[in-house]
């Protein structure tokens, strides 16, 4: 009945390793504790107010980093192609289980207010907290509610790509526009004033590309979804 | 009482310890662990507590969210943008590699059978 005979060799060295990383971390990340860090961010913010947004994170994800955005969008959607081309070829699921009555009604209830949250998030995040990324998601999920709830639903593949290419083709000639006209890649040449601060129509390119992004980011997503909720007739 | 907690170095010092207790029961799952599956989850929860990390060591007391209420106010006294942004495309590509990695297991289990990595030695013979 002792301690050492109960616990497995693998789990009490696992344990000591992990201990040892963790307390390196920690020893190197307490010693650096600063009260107040003064970094790159007082500057963008001062800089954010040339943009017209009121939302700093929206600017800096969309416009100081927007180059980065797009790079990120390239990854999210070759994952979105490496899931097809893995899972794509199965059936579309024949053994999923009947979903009752209750959740068939309820999701026929909930499907437009979550789109419609997902848009709204979308469409505001640069007045906001919010933004494409997570109305993109939000909007996914409404799919997911669906595709768990219907049996036979499927995201209409050809909606998809339709999206897909235009969002994805749209943030490319956006930026080629801003190279054009003001001679930098995603340069902001729509009217950005700063008075505007605060309504809707105001930032310039930056709430047309993050309504892009959330476009991009709402199919890639739905797609991954149906995607792993697909299974083949011989498991 | 509780004005000492207040202070920025405390908060931050209880931050970094209870992030790094995170980041330590994911890698305690990654290294003992061996139902892939697991691993994955272990590997999120290690990408979580780093999230975590990043934004509360930046947190500052009685600053605001960065986002502006009226044309006239300007950018004082508000948190930086930066690591928002930052986390915001490490969730996303945290997401995108979290995902890949399941259809990956997904497609090996439905090819061999196997969860267990210690079973995974086709490439050996």
């Amino acid at each position: 009945m002792s301690f050492k005979r109960d616990v497995p060799t693998s789990t009490m060295s696992g344990f000591a390793l992990s201990a040892v990383l963790v307390l390196t971390f920690l020893n190197i990340l307490l010693q650096n504790i600063p009260s107040k860090i003064n970094t790159a961010g007082d500057a963008l913010l001062q800089l954010n107010a040339s943009q017209g947004v009121a939302n700093a994170v929206t600017t800096v994800v969309v416009y100081f980093r927007g180059f980065d955005t797009l790079g990120e969008i390239a990854v999210l959607f070759i994952a979105a192609l490496g899931i097809g081309l893995m899972l794509s070829k199965n059936k579309h699921c024949d053994i999923k289980a009947e979903s009752n009555f209750m959740l068939q009604t309820a999701s026929r209830l909930l499907f437009p207010i979550i789109m419609l949250f997902g848009i709204y998030v979308m469409v505001y995040g640069h007045l906001s907290p919010g933004g494409g990324f997570q109305g993109g998601v939000i909007v996914a999920s409404a799919v997911l509610l669906l595709l768990i709830s219907h049996k036979d639903f499927e995201v209409p593949h050809s909606v998809i790509v339709m999206l897909e290419t235009f969002a994805g083709v749209s943030y490319v000639l956006i930026g080629l526009i801003g190279l054009l006209v003001l001679d930098k890649f995603l340069g902001n040449f729509l009217p950005n004033d700063i008075s505007n601060m605060g309504l809707l129509m105001s930032g310039g390119i930056i709430p047309i590309i993050y309504i892009i992004v959330g476009i991009k980011v709402g199919s890639e997503m739905s797609i991954i979804v149906q995607n792993l909720l697909k299974r083949s007739e011989n498991v | 009482m509780f004005e000492y907690f207040n202070q920025p170095e405390v908060i931050k010092t209880i931050v970094t310890i209870g992030s790094m207790a995170l980041f330590f029961v994911g890698l305690f799952g990654l290294l003992t662990q061996k139902h892939i599956i697991k691993i994955f989850i272990s590997i999120a929860i290690m990408e979580v507590s780093l999230f975590l990390l990043f934004i509360g060591l930046m947190y500052e007391q009685s600053f605001l969210a960065p986002i502006l209420q009226n044309p006239d106010a300007n950018f004082t006294n508000m948190n930086d943008p930066i690591p928002h942004a930052m986390i915001l495309t490490a969730i996303v590509i945290g997401m995108a590699v979290l995902a890949l990695g399941v259809s990956f297991a997904i497609e090996y289990y439905k090819l061999t059978g196997k969860t267990n990595i210690d079973e995974m030695n086709e490439m050996r013979h």
